[in-house]
């Protein structure tokens, strides 16, 4: 660990260059802002001023998959291929970063920020505390983070613009955010929506919503896990074979 | 093993796909030399820099770096040496002080260096100015200034002044003296005759992946000079060029006598004309 230094200062390279990109910095406040924004205007419906286990349901589900998605599949991913396109990582390349340590220093920042923005959104929906259970939400919110970095990352490797990151970015967002929150209105949806991170995501929040014990099953484990390393794989693969960038 | 190459490439080809675009390439660097690769566009010069920089693997023969295989070389390589590529881009969103302490941080240089850099491009005043606020050239000196923080053994660049102003060029060239003057070789790739001409010590002649010619400038245009002309501009306006001749050179005595010569001028053989004898074009053809 003699060169923590180079890891620093990536992470930091990435830091100023983020905290620049205002769409990037809004992003994160946008939903805590758009989960706020429904607690206030749907509180009316419930008793005394409260959210209906349903609606605290949607709105935790949303946030946090939104949340979850923006900042791994799009504030990584836009982050290397801005570098692509300013023709800065190739200079980072060539001056002893190594690959790992930049991997490592381009999610660090977006992974901690959507953990800590998740509780931020568990706070702001105001749910009661004593529904959820903070060692699983936690859990889940690292692993969960973790899958949309490592994308990001693959994200990152294919673009070769920051216009081009969108393009690939956002589909994959809609996937993983919407198939969980639509899986509410459809059973096929439903089903699918077991398979992919984000579901089991989903399938938490609704638990804390409605009150519920949420029981970590085999194949939510299997899901998250087996996604981490899946993601991981590709990403693996994708880098040993060209590098962050083609020749 | 000979320690004083910094650099020894023996037989190095490349081949893409289809394209053979390098072809049994030979040489070495030593500390305090100037070297250059001079070529058209295509020649092969940028593919040269990533085969012996790492970031590409040539299809055959060996290049050895600092006393390393390139096939063998890490990341720390770059602790050691300094690249330019033909599009090294900065950070713009950062100010110039910025720029150079990321790396600053990547290489463990003290502060100190970096003010020391910073006054040797010239850009001590513009520190806290937004990178991509700076001017071309500025932009350019930046880069240098960054490649050169860590005090690397051997400088790469890939065409370093091509576009740039022949003022800022020359403040470039100039730049790379003084660091050759404190012992670091330099690599560097051009299609600029002039610039090869003032700056390299050793020229390569690249054609078409493969070296042509090779030897000091001077070396080359004597080698090359072999009918001596004289360009005579007369006060009649008429503008002539006359090869050394025992008849020609009594005409230009003559008119030297009658004071009819406004100008006369040796016609110097260049590194544009000996491309030009040795490869049959010229170095600006695409
Ligand atoms: N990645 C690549 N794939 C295929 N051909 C390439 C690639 N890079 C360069 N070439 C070809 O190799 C030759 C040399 O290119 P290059 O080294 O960039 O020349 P120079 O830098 O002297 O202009 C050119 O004909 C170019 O088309
Ligand atoms: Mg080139």
């Amino acid at each position: 660990m003699g060169n923590m230094n180079k890891l620093a200062a990536v992470a930091q390279i990435k830091w100023l260059c983020m905290s620049q990109n205002t769409a990037v910095v809004i992003g994160p406040f946008m939903v805590i802002g758009m989960v706020w924004g429904f607690k206030i205007l749907y509180s009316n419906f419930g008793p005394n001023g409260e959210l209906i286990p349903v609606m605290m349901a949607m709105l935790l589900n949303l946030g946090v998959t939104m949340n979850i998605c923006i900042n791994g599949f799009l504030m990584v991913g836009t982050a290397i291929a801005e570098e692509k396109e300013k023709h800065t990582l190739r200079v980072l390349m060539t001056s002893s970063v190594t690959g790992m340590q930049y991997f490592i220093g381009s999610i660090l920042y977006p992974f901690v920020l959507t953990v800590v923005i998740n509780f931020a959104i568990l706070w702001v929906s105001g749910i009661e505390m004593g529904q959820v259970s903070v060692p699983v939400f936690f859990l889940v919110s690292v692993i969960a983070s973790l899958i949309s970095c490592v994308i990001g990352m693959i994200v990152g490797i294919c673009a070769s613009t920051q216009m081009n990151a969108n393009l690939i970015g956002y589909p994959l967002m809609m996937v993983f955010m919407m198939v969980p929150i639509l899986g509410n209105l459809s059973e096929g949806l439903r089903r699918i929506s077991g398979f992919l991170f984000t579901g089991v995501v989903t399938q938490m929040t609704d638990c804390f919503a409605n009150g519920a014990e949420y029981k970590m099953e085999a194949l939510d484990i299997a899901v998250l896990f087996g996604e981490l390393i899946i993601s991981v794989l590709v990403f693996l693969v994708m880098y040993r074979r060209n590098g962050y960038e083609k020749d | 093993m000979e320690q004083n190459e910094l650099l020894q490439l023996s037989h190095i080809s490349k081949r893409y796909k289809t394209e053979l675009a390098l072809k049994d390439i030979n040489m070495e660097l030593h500390p305090g030399e100037i070297l250059g690769f001079l070529g058209p566009s295509g020649a092969g010069k940028t593919t040269t820099i990533k085969i012996i920089t790492g970031q590409l693997r040539q299809t055959s023969g060996e290049a050895r770096i600092l006393g390393t295989d390139s096939a063998n070389i890490d990341a720390s390589i770059y602790e050691r040496i300094g690249v330019v590529s033909d599009d090294s881009g900065i950070y713009e969103k950062m100010t110039v002080w910025q720029n150079l302490n990321m790396f600053a941080k990547i290489w463990r240089v003290p502060r100190t260096r970096v003010e020391e850099v910073l006054r040797l491009v010239d850009l001590s005043e513009h520190s806290k100015k937004q990178a991509g606020k700076l001017s071309k050239g500025q932009k350019q000196r930046l880069v240098l200034a960054r490649a050169v923080l860590h005090k690397p053994r051997i400088l790469f660049l890939d065409e370093p002044t091509s576009g740039l102003d022949p003022t800022t060029a020359v403040e470039i060239h100039k730049m790379l003296l003084d660091l050759k003057k404190e012992g670091m070789a330099i690599f560097l790739t051009t299609h600029n005759m002039e610039e090869a001409t003032k700056l390299c010590d050793n020229v390569a002649l690249l054609y078409q992946g493969e070296i042509v010619e090779f030897g000091s400038p001077q070396e080359l245009c004597l080698k090359y000079n072999r009918d001596k002309k004289y360009q005579i501009l007369l006060d009649d306006r008429k503008e002539i060029i006359l090869e050394q001749t025992p008849e020609n050179i009594r005409k230009i005595a003559e008119w030297m006598e009658k004071d009819q010569i406004q100008c006369i001028h040796s016609c110097e053989p260049t590194l544009e004309s000996v491309f030009l004898q040795v490869t049959g074009k010229t170095l600006n053809a695409w």
